[in-house]
């Protein structure tokens, strides 16, 4: 149990950096996950945590120390890879006492330890078994049993479940998030994937191109998203965005696109005549007996939902409505949107402007 | 479908029986002489009239001439072929981990310059060699040929052996290293349980070479109780009338321990020496 800070960290292989100065806390037992698309340095950063990679500047302190300069078998932590990296000669057993038996524990403890985590991970039946008689889904397991044994300050995953299939993800997912408010050691999670992000963590760290976009709790991200990246990224059907032009007249504040006005929060910065990206949620837009025009193109049931696509001049929107539709493909329907659910970007930056 | 099938076997077999035949006639050869009478050896016939193991017993008694030190230049053979393995073992595992693996800075160059020296040939680093060995006051000690041997089978080993190291997943050496090994119990607990393989071949493929080699042991030994095996078979030739069918006897038995080697590490041969051997 630790909490962790980032100051200032940097990375850069010769020339070429590829962390700007990151830096941010995490809590005692808190589940945070960083999360961005591929290069953007999120794996690299757990890296540089877990002592396998230099950090070219700033400080990465565990439990108020700094470990710039310490070993990875001296930092207490204990890591996931994406490949398992399960020692194929050994069996489960070996696997998961190895670090006990380099650290030259009593092997009573370690068996102990060993049983105790195969109980938690519902091994007990594979611990003589080698790695190449495994599924995917009992390796990641072990991987994450060798984990546990070591009782470590922090668990850190890089991408666990990529190489597992949809289904078995959705399963390991809970039993990690399980395994974490069971345990309640501090976890620092690497995915590219938003939606194992949202159900997983209890803090997001949004990342671009070596930079921090965002830092929040899921639903903070979701409902407010601080900028473009961030709105875009989060979220699944992500959100609609179009391009238009702020507009402050005597009967108020909307932002005009597409020939049409759409609704804005009452408190947006902004000028008029300022271009603006104007972003909905495909679950906040209503099919109503008035509003925006737009143009049914598909009409997708998914039993409990239906997910529209709709033309408006030339954009398309996706809406996700729950329940089902009467609407057809070419039938004209009508948008109503509540402008408090409206996010207003401004067009260069990209920042949020309410 | 079934005559193609017939005419792929047919072409195969063209190729295979000549091939199996160029191999096979000379080892024939030898077993006929070495169970022939002195007399009916050069006869040239297919099977000896009286076949007979007298020249091996004369072999394993030491009753010959040529033959006095024979149990004493096996030995030597032994001996050395045993400490070249071991220690080309040792040299080429270590520089093979130590470059794939820890990544030692100019550990690629040292390499590939241990592999340029195959381009001078061998023979030509003999008289070099037997001069260094001189300096060193090595000349006539088995250790000139046992270092000799090493210095050879070394820079092919480290190749092979860093093909295959390069094949083992890197994240293996991370979680190890997380999991708190140091660089030694990296490489014993981890690095060399799953290069077993690899290291069978290498093993036997120095073992053999020093087994096999005349030139250097010819020339870096010279007592009559110091010199392998091989070196003592070309002594037979120095004389006019030498005894061919104890020749062949005696190699008849020096062919055997490289024979049952590669039968029993045949399977470590064919995958540790290709494994790795082209990028994948």
């Amino acid at each position: 149990m630790a909490s962790l800070s980032f100051r200032n960290v940097e990375k850069a292989y010769g020339p070429v950096k590829v962390i700007h100065g990151i830096g941010f806390d995490i809590d005692d037992g808190e589940f945070v996950v960083l999360v961005g698309p591929s290069g953007c340095g999120k794996s690299t950063l757990l890296r540089m945590l877990a002592g396998l990679e230099e950090i070219s500047g700033g400080e990465i302190h565990i439990d108020g120390r700094v470990v710039n300069d310490l070993e990875a078998k001296d930092r207490d932590i204990a890591m996931v890879f994406q490949s398992y990296a399960l020692y194929p000669h050994m069996t489960v057993r070996d696997n998961m006492g190895f670090s006990l038996k380099l650290r030259r524990a009593d092997p009573k403890l370690t068996e102990q330890r060993v049983a105790d985590a195969a109980r938690i991970l519902n091994l007990d039946k594979l611990l003589d078994r080698h790695p190449r008689e495994l599924s995917g889904g009992q390796r990641q397991r072990v991987a994450m049993g060798r984990a546990i044994v070591r009782d470590p300050k922090v668990f850190l995953f890089d991408e666990p479940l990529s190489n597992l299939d949809a289904k078995l993800r959705v399963a390991m997912r809970a039993e990690i998030k399980a395994l974490h408010q069971r345990l309640k050691t501090t976890t620092v999670y690497v995915t590219h994937d938003q939606i194992e992000a949202m159900t997983m963590a209890d803090r997001i760290v949004v990342m671009h191109d070596g930079i921090i976009e965002q830092i929040g709790t899921p639903l903070e991200l979701f409902d407010r998203p601080g900028n473009l990246f961030v709105a875009q990224f989060i979220g699944s059907p992500a959100m609609n965005v179009i391009d238009g032009t702020l507009r402050r007249l005597n009967d108020g504040v909307f932002v005009e696109a597409l020939g049409a006005h759409w609704p804005v929060p009452a408190n947006i910065r902004g000028e008029n005549g300022q271009p603006v990206k104007y972003g909905i949620r495909p679950g906040d837009l209503r099919i109503a007996g008035e509003g925006i025009a737009a143009k049914v193109v598909v009409v997708e049931p998914t039993g409990a939902e239906t997910e529209l696509l709709l033309q408006v001049g030339d954009a398309k929107l996706i809406v996700v409505m729950h329940g089902r539709t009467d609407a057809q493909p070419d039938d004209t329907v009508y948008l109503s949107i509540d402008a408090r659910k409206a996010h207003v970007f401004d067009a260069n930056s990209g920042t949020r402007l309410d | 479908m079934k005559l193609k099938a017939v005419i792929t076997e047919a072409k195969l077999l063209l190729i295979g029986i000549p091939v199996l035949l160029w191999t096979l006639i000379p080892v024939y050869h030898l077993f006929l002489f070495a169970i022939s009478t002195k007399d009916s050896a050069t006869s040239g016939r297919l099977w000896p009239k009286e076949p007979t193991l007298q020249n091996f017993s004369i072999v394993f008694h030491q009753q010959h001439f040529y033959l006095d030190h024979f149990w004493v230049q096996l030995g030597n053979s032994l001996f050395i072929a045993v400490t070249v393995g071991a220690l080309t073992l040792f040299v080429a595992t270590s520089a093979a981990f130590a470059i794939s693996r820890l990544k030692v800075r100019g550990g690629r160059t040292v390499m590939n310059l241990a592999l340029f020296t195959y381009f001078i040939p061998a023979a030509f680093l003999a008289v070099p060699m037997y001069k260094t060995m001189g300096v060193y006051g090595l000349l006539n000690s088995q250790w000139s040929l046992i270092l000799a041997m090493v210095t050879i089978a070394s820079p092919y080993c480290i190749w092979v052996l860093k093909q295959a190291s390069d094949k083992l997943p890197f994240e293996l050496d991370e979680a190890a290293r997380i999991d708190g090994a140091s660089p030694l119990q990296l490489f014993r607990l981890v690095y060399l349980p799953l290069m077993v393989p690899s290291l069978v071949a290498v093993g036997t493929y120095s073992l053999l070479l020093a087994w096999n080699e005349y030139l250097y042991a010819f020339l870096l030994l010279s007592n009559d109780r110091s010199v392998t095996l091989a070196v003592a078979l070309g002594n037979f030739l120095s004389a006019d009338d030498s005894p061919w069918e104890l020749l062949m006897a005696t190699a008849l038995v020096y062919a055997l321990p490289p024979a049952a080697i590669y039968y029993a590490f045949k399977r470590y041969m064919v995958s540790g020496l290709t494994a790795g051997a082209v990028k994948s």
